[in-house]
């Protein structure tokens, strides 16, 4: 077995592995954690300097004031008028066009397909001026529909690419099964291959929620107003309004970061290997 | 249920031509199987047949219509792949049905043809189960069964044993040749393996290099192949074959005089042949070193060597030859083949 069973390594090893693995972990947390403690301090930790020592009591309610007093759960409901229509966009599109590049075989294949991926590798910075003039002579500048529509163009190249690859991993006989059985190739899509791809769709769906979800540059690029932006770039400005808030910065921080969280736990159900399991052989 | 008539038949990919003017008749209800080593074309002609690959040139029809431009939807047929292609995510009863639910059919008649197809297959047990819980025999029923329901005018099967153990694809053989029986369904049957072929066919097609070798009754095939490579290729062990020279109604080879049947002009070089089950033990006959002997329980296959070439004799009886002996064997009367040396093609 490969890699090999930790009980089966020498007791030094075993000893090494033991103590690196939670200084990882602490290492890898420790930011995360800090914003946790910070969350749970009263403001008067901070007045008095107690940045990083134990706080002097828990104050859960930073959570309520947060949402008393910012804007944030309306920052929250912007992120999913952004998010959920990317999420679905995306993929919508991405099975077909994954569908299209693994199955057909005509002239331009390849071409389009590196078209696809070659978008992935612009640095989405340069598009920033393009961009934002392309959004405003639409009428979509500050708008939900605006950034979704950015988010949905830029995301496919990259959803593209994984579905395509995925599609053409499955056991092409299935397909020409299907075809020599009288099947139209739309309902080859929809009840062969679409099924199967369970597993890569979800894996998309989270992976795209959570950039779309993490999104900074883009949502300060092009909203501006509290009624578009979502909380990434809502969490900044509570930053201004609040010159040393960090506690309800932080407990902002912790609310807008559980939605990525809850999808993944949502979605996990549906990461399973071995799908095609019995198709062929 | 249709005939198939394939008329000059060819396949390029580029400039490399993997079918040659290729011309089948198959009569309504026939078995077909088409036969050859890897790379003959044997599958390419199928996947034609079926629609999966594109035409060069000539013509495939299926019941008196042309079939080259038509999908494999349209075509009417109903394949079996090697490597069965079951719908992994559907039931045994949903993926024979599918092709049924997809042309909208009445649940209640795909049922009961499902029902049927099942019953024919022995699959009733299994129509719930999904294709991962089932064996490779099973799994293989299955997507016979997916073929049955649609009560197609052909059917295709490619390679459908060859991932089936030994004992499996000796019975699976039988059970498909009853299936034909039963339903008298026009079938091509490809395969790479000359027994499948010998056992199953009424109609053998054997391929070689994108030509046909020769199309014929298995046993005609068998008792005359019309060259060197199909006498090679049906019958095992394979036929022994000798280079030589035809002098006085004799083959002279490797110093030795061998019987010759008429046919062979003096002087003319041909190849001799003998299947290894018709020669027999002749105190005047040709002398052989025995090389090694392999009991089969039914019969002795000794391996020999004549002159400087290998060669092959089957027994049914149980001599007890040593290796390193010299026995000596004649052919059976009238069972010696004559091929041309330089083409290859039968003379007698």
């Amino acid at each position: 077995m490969f890699p090999r069973p930790i009980e089966q390594a020498s007791p030094a090893a075993q000893l090494a592995y033991k103590i690196a693995l939670p200084a990882a972990l602490i290492l890898w947390l420790l930011p995360l954690l800090g914003v946790a403690m910070t969350s749970v301090r009263p403001a008067s930790d901070l007045a008095q300097g107690n940045y990083f020592g134990w706080p002097s009591a828990l104050a859960f309610d930073n959570y309520i004031s947060v949402f008393r007093d910012s804007n944030i759960a309306q920052y929250m409901l912007n992120s999913f008028k952004v998010t959920i229509p990317t999420v679905i966009g995306c993929l919508i599109l991405s099975t077909m066009t994954g569908f299209a590049l693994a199955i057909y075989k005509f002239r331009s294949n390849l071409l389009i397909f590196f078209l696809f991926v070659a978008g992935n590798f612009v640095p989405f910075q340069i598009l920033m001026v393009p961009v934002r003039d392309l959004t405003l002579n639409l009428g979509l500048y500050n708008t939900s529909a605006g950034l979704a529509l950015f988010h949905i163009a830029f995301q496919t190249g990259f959803c593209t690419l994984f579905m395509r690859n995925f599609i053409k991993a499955l056991p092409f006989e299935l397909i020409e099964a299907a075809r020599v059985e009288g099947v139209t190739e739309v309902r080859i899509f929809w009840y062969i291959v679409l099924p199967l791809m369970r597993p890569a769709i979800a894996a998309l769906s989270v992976l795209v929620f959570t950039f779309i979800w993490n999104d900074f540059f883009w949502a300060t690029v092009l909203t501006t107003s509290a009624e578009t932006q979502p909380v990434t770039a809502g969490l900044s400005s509570l930053n201004g309004q609040w010159i040393a808030a960090w506690h309800l910065v932080s407990a902002g921080s912790i609310i807008a970061a559980m939605p990525p969280v809850l999808m993944f736990f949502a979605m996990q159900k549906h990461f399973i290997a071995g799908l095609t399991l019995g198709a062929v052989k | 249920m249709a005939e198939v008539k394939i008329r000059a038949l060819q396949k390029a990919y580029g400039a490399v031509k993997v079918v040659h003017e290729v011309d089948v008749d198959i009569p309504d209800g026939e078995f077909v199987v088409l036969v050859g080593p890897s790379g003959c074309g044997k599958s390419t002609l199928l996947r034609m047949i079926a629609g999966l690959e594109a035409i060069t040139s000539g013509t495939i029809s299926i019941g008196n219509r042309v079939v080259n431009n038509l999908p494999p939807a349209e075509r009417d047929i109903a394949m079996v792949f090697q490597n069965y292609a079951l719908y992994p995510h559907k039931t045994v009863a949903a993926n024979m049905g599918f092709a049924l639910k997809m042309a909208r059919m009445d649940k209640a008649e795909i049922d009961s043809r499902v029902a049927r197809a099942a019953d024919i297959l022995g699959l009733q047990p299994y129509l719930a189960r999904y294709p991962r819980e089932l064996s490779g025999g099973q799994r293989q029923r299955v997507a016979m069964g997916r073929a049955i329901v649609r009560n197609p005018q052909v059917f295709l099967f490619d390679e459908p044993l060859s991932n089936l153990d030994a004992k499996l694809r000796v019975q699976m053989r039988s059970e498909i040749r009853e299936l034909h029986q039963r339903l008298a369904t026009t079938t091509v049957y490809v395969t790479h393996d000359q027994i499948e072929a010998m056992t199953m066919a009424d109609r053998i097609v054997v391929m070689r290099e994108g030509r046909i070798a020769q199309q014929g009754a298995p046993l005609d095939l068998y008792d005359r192949p019309a060259n060197t490579f199909v006498a090679g290729f049906i019958g095992s062990p394979s036929m022994n074959l000798l280079p030589g020279v035809s002098r006085g109604g004799r083959i002279e080879a490797e110093g030795l005089s061998l019987p010759a049947p008429d046919g062979a002009a003096e002087g003319r070089r041909v190849i001799w042949g003998v299947r290894p089950e018709h020669l027999e033990l002749d105190p005047s006959g040709i002398a052989a070193t025995v090389v090694v002997v392999e009991p089969t329980g039914s019969e002795t296959h000794v391996v020999l060597r004549i002159g400087g070439h290998d060669a092959v004799a089957v027994f049914r009886e149980r001599h007890a030859f040593r290796p390193g002996e010299v026995i000596h064997l004649s052919p059976r009367a009238g069972l010696v083949h004559l091929f041309d040396e330089a083409t290859g093609d039968r003379i007698n």
